[in-house]
């Protein structure tokens, strides 16, 4: 029987302004990202490194799925036999409309659902990061502490 | 796609894209909308507003003058709601394509027309199912008028009652027909097993649980007549070595027994039966009997009447007793039955010239129904869907009804207790709720004992008047639910009319039990007049209990060790017969299968591969033997012919509760066969029967005899029906003793070499083998003749496994 094999790509684009802090650049503030804009530069990259043979292989499976522009994360659909060239592309892409981005991938998977629950990990490890980084973290009690443990349930019982 | 009829075309859209719309809603993901860019002023500058980059080396501009706190919250906001998001759509992307409605009802609710019929959905979901299903097949269920004319309309009851007419249907035949696999058996259609697979739940609803079985195809006799004749009577036909007789003519309690051919012991035996006496009415111990005057004769009844010339009044009081047993072998036992009871009225003629005796023998199939709920919660069950009728005045009933609350297991009751009573219609407290037991240590550990007596055990079910007076319900469905909607408070209970009826039954405790072994399994038969199946199953069924047919019933009498009538009695007739059908359906399977797939009997040497043929086990000359010294011309009496030829061996089962200390005392004496006739004419004198006929040689009742056993696997493995036994010699016990110490060891053993061993060392089949499931291992019933059990037994003994007297070990 045949099945259609998909990998599916958990990629976060890491904003340079802030790491460079040079005001030369624009920050990804200015010009907010869209599912169509990351496509077409995945495409261009694509063409660019692997030609056309390499866009002809991925092109008909290739689909970014998900976006978010606040926490730049990004979900992209690709076949299982031509992964590989849509994630060397995603390495190799360096900028997004003139703007520096660093992707990073963060989870490959075989179904969205391992995705999204490994988004939600990456999600509650940056939440964590940044509770540690609090000065005054004995006194700060935030309301995400009862919505951690509430969620952290939930996913449970969606792990199966 | 155009559509066809015009209705259609007014809905936006078809079903097929409403679902597509549904799965691609199902599945993305929301994403949070971005802030405007013209928001607060201080939050916005320098990617505040945003997530923020996951990696620790963001610094954080102190000299924004904000708190680190707060851009924290802000931070994890938006992962919050992306974690959230995701969250979401997993869930609704596997609840939305993957399941129908119904696939979400447990599997006993789910109905196969649910996929094109909303009504067969419950009420909460029908709208959901409605939405789902594709309007097309919506218009195909025309339950309306058929194209024939009126004269061709067949109402439902007369087609129903058409097919019953080869066979019979029990009562409650619709509620099972809907839910079970169907067969016709003994001339009524019986289930066999459920339609879901239900083999493991169904054992273990047997031992944690209840599991209820409608057994009322079980043929019923009556028997009518003076105290000591009938105790003659039954005598002459039951197991001489049952001890309960006595304590049964109370009627306090029912006797399990086998029932043989009357005067022949232990040959001819027919079929395990059930004796129910009777209780006398209190208070009135000695009653002169008359002579009990001709009843109108119904259709069904057959009436057996020996009647001695003159009268007197008989000494003994006129008691009833009721036999109940297996439905195929009823012509043989109403045959034993009359047989034996002719005999004792010659008998008493020849004894009291002047005595007028008379025993009635009547056939009483399908004037009660009997429902046998085995396991621990069955009391509970009992208690919670049955209401007493509130003027029951005896005090051990008033002690007893209560304490079935707490009670967890039947076995804790005496074995075989009856006890009768009245309860009202049980569709009045429809739907039912179990009694719950009480764990707490508020009342007392142990149960208030319950002892059989008489008084417990009356019950009205026997009148047959009574009986014929409650056949229709006065009230039925319809009309109960009018009574309930009329309530105030929708769903109270209804209250006793006058009117209601109140029907006598009778519980009955019943066990599958083998000595010494804790794999018993108990329950309840509780028996209910004709008429009263179908209102009876719902209340006794709703709270869970399972319900198993022929399969579920034989399965639990494996599991508790005990042989199965008629699966586990080589000599009986109706074992043949069984055994015979089973034989023909197993070889078309065999023929039907490919030779890759199958057994290769030819090469592995089975002597009978779909047949037990005791015969040659025993060492009997086989039936279809045409004797040499039998002329067929010859016109001269078969007794002259007879006493030249060597008699014939029959042989016959050995089986009862006193088997091991029969073999016992027979192993004292020297000449086994001897001791073994010593014993059995014993137990004969015992009964009144005469000693057996001296013709036939002790050494060939001992050639005949099987005896019943249970088998244990030493390893792995499981047996199945028809596994042969065989018998291994000295050195051989010797090597699998040294294995099995080793296997326990935990040490790699070698396999002993797989040749099967020789036809001779045969000693017997198992007649049912299988996993068991309460055991753990292969286990298997089956049986070997009597002659090789002592001599395992001296072999086992020689092994030193003997203990108590009783041996340890079998094996295959």
């Amino acid at each position: 029987m045949v099945r259609f094999k998909n990998r599916w790509l958990l990629v976060e684009f890491v904003d340079t302004s802030t790491v460079d802090a040079s005001a030369e650049k624009e920050s990804l503030s200015t010009r907010p990202l869209d599912g169509r804009l990351i496509y077409n530069a995945l495409r261009d990259s694509v063409v660019t490194n692997f030609g056309d043979t390499g866009w002809g292989a991925v092109g008909m499976s290739l689909n970014v799925k998900y976006f978010s522009p606040l926490t730049n994360l990004c979900i992209i659909r690709v076949a299982r036999d031509q992964h590989r060239i849509a994630w060397g592309a995603v390495t190799l892409l360096t900028s997004i409309h003139d703007v520096r981005v660093i992707p990073r991938v963060v989870h490959v998977s075989g179904t969205i659902k391992h995705t999204q629950l490994s988004a939600i990990a990456h999600n509650r490890e940056v939440i964590a990061r940044f509770r540690t980084k609090l000065k005054n973290t004995a006194f700060h009690h935030d309301s995400y502490d009862d919505y951690l443990a509430r969620s952290t349930r939930e996913i449970e019982a969606l792990h199966d | 796609m155009v559509s066809k009829r015009k209705g259609d075309d007014t809905e936006e859209m078809t079903s097929r894209e409403r679902k597509k719309l549904k799965v691609a809603g199902a599945r993305t993901i929301a994403v949070q909308p971005p802030v405007s860019a013209s928001g607060s002023g201080t939050v916005q500058s320098s990617g505040n507003a945003f997530a923020g980059p996951s990696s620790t080396t963001v610094r954080f501009d102190s000299m924004q003058g904000l708190p680190a706190s707060i851009d924290v919250e802000m931070f994890t906001e938006a992962r919050a709601y992306e974690i959230d998001a995701m969250q979401k759509a997993i869930k609704t992307a596997g609840e939305s394509v993957t399941h129908r409605v119904w696939q979400t009802l447990p599997r006993h609710l789910r109905r196969r027309a649910a996929s094109h019929d909303v009504r067969r959905v419950p009420l909460r979901l029908r709208d959901k199912a409605r939405a789902e299903m594709v309007p097309v097949t919506r218009r195909i269920l025309k339950r309306g008028r058929s194209k024939q004319g009126k004269t061709k309309q067949v109402s439902r009851t007369e087609s129903l009652l058409r097919r019953q007419r080869d066979k019979t249907w029990l009562e409650t035949h619709i509620w099972h027909a809907k839910r079970m696999k169907m067969e016709n058996m003994w001339g009524y259609r019986l289930a066999v097993t459920p339609t879901e697979k239900s083999f493991r739940p169904s054992h273990r609803a047997s031992m944690h649980g209840s599991i209820l079985h409608d057994s009322s195809y079980h043929s019923l006799i009556e028997l009518k007549g003076p105290e000591n004749i009938l105790r003659n009577v039954l005598d002459l036909c039951c197991d001489p070595q049952c001890t309960g007789m006595k304590r049964s003519m109370t009627g306090a309690r029912v006797l399990e027994t086998d029932l043989y051919k009357s005067g022949s012991y232990p040959f001819d035996l027919i079929a395990p039966v059930t004796i129910m006496w009777r209780p006398l009415p209190v208070g009135n111990t000695s009653a002169p009997a008359n002579a009990s005057q001709a009843k109108g004769s119904s259709k069904r009844r057959r009436k057996r009447k020996n009647d001695a010339p003159v009268n007197a009044a008989p000494q003994s009081p006129t008691r009833v007793i009721w036999v109940r047993s297996h439905p195929a072998v009823f012509d043989d036992i109403f045959a034993a039955l009359q047989g034996s009871a002719s005999l004792v009225l010659e008998a008493e003629k020849q004894r009291h010239k002047d005595v007028y005796a008379e025993v009635e023998i009547v056939d009483l199939r399908g004037s009660v129904n009997a429902f046998e709920i085995m396991g621990p919660k069955a009391s509970q069950v009992i208690k919670g869907a049955l209401s007493v009728v509130a003027d029951d005045d005896r005090q051990e009933f008033k002690k007893f009804w209560p304490s079935l609350t707490d009670l967890q297991t039947t076995a804790s009751l005496p074995r075989g207790i009856v006890i009768g009573m009245k309860v009202l219609d049980p569709r009045l407290k429809f739907p039912p709720k179990n009694a719950k037991l009480r764990m707490d240590g508020q009342h007392p550990a142990t149960p208030a004992m319950t002892f059989p007596a008489a008084i417990l055990a009356q019950s009205e079910i026997w009148d047959e008047e009574q009986r014929s007076a409650l056949k229709k319900p006065t009230y039925k469905k319809k009309d109960l639910d009018a009574r309930r909607s009329k309530n105030l408070v929708p769903g109270t209970p209804l209250s006793p009319l006058r009117q209601d009826d109140r029907i006598p039954l009778l519980l009955i405790q019943r066990s599958l039990e083998s000595p010494s072994s804790t794999h018993g399994i108990h329950g309840w038969m509780v028996v209910v007049p004709a008429g009263w199946g179908m209102p009876f199953l719902p209340s006794l069924v709703h709270t869970g209990t399972r319900v198993g047919g022929q399969r579920e019933r034989g399965s639990q009498a494996f599991e508790a060790g005990t042989a199965y009538f008629p699966r586990d009695f080589p000599c009986t007739e109706f074992y043949d017969k069984h055994w015979d059908e089973r034989a023909v359906k197993e070889k078309a399977k065999w023929n039907r299968t490919p030779p890759a797939k199958r057994a290769n009997f030819k090469k592995l040497g089975t002597r009978s591969p779909w047949r037990a043929d005791w015969e040659v086990v025993l060492g009997l000359p086989v039936a279809s033997e045409v004797d040499e010294n039998l002329v067929p011309a010859q016109r001269e009496p078969q007794d002259a012919m007879e006493v030249d030829k060597a008699p014939t061996v029959r042989p016959w089962l050995l089986r009862g509760p006193e088997v091991p200390t029969i073999l016992a005392k027979a192993t004292q004496n020297f000449n086994h066969g001897a001791g073994l006739l010593a014993e059995i004419n014993r137990l004969r004198t015992k009964r009144g029967m005469d000693v057996l006929d001296a013709s036939y040689r002790p050494e060939d009742l001992l050639k005949g005899a099987l005896v019943m056993v249970r088998l244990k696997m030493v390893s792995r493995g499981a047996p199945n029906d028809l596994a042969i036994i065989y018998r291994i010699d000295d050195d051989e016990a010797r090597k699998i003793i040294k294995e099995k110490g080793k296997i326990r060891e935990g040490a790699d053993s070698n396999e002993p070499a797989e040749a099967a061993p020789p036809q001779t060392s045969i000693i017997g089949y198992v007649t049912t083998g299988n996993m068991s499931l309460s055991r753990g291992e292969g286990f298997a019933i089956g049986a070997i003749p009597v002659s090789v059990l002592l001599e395992l037994r001296q072999q086992a003994q020689r092994y030193g496994f003997l203990a108590r007297g009783k041996p340890q070990l079998m094996w295959l």
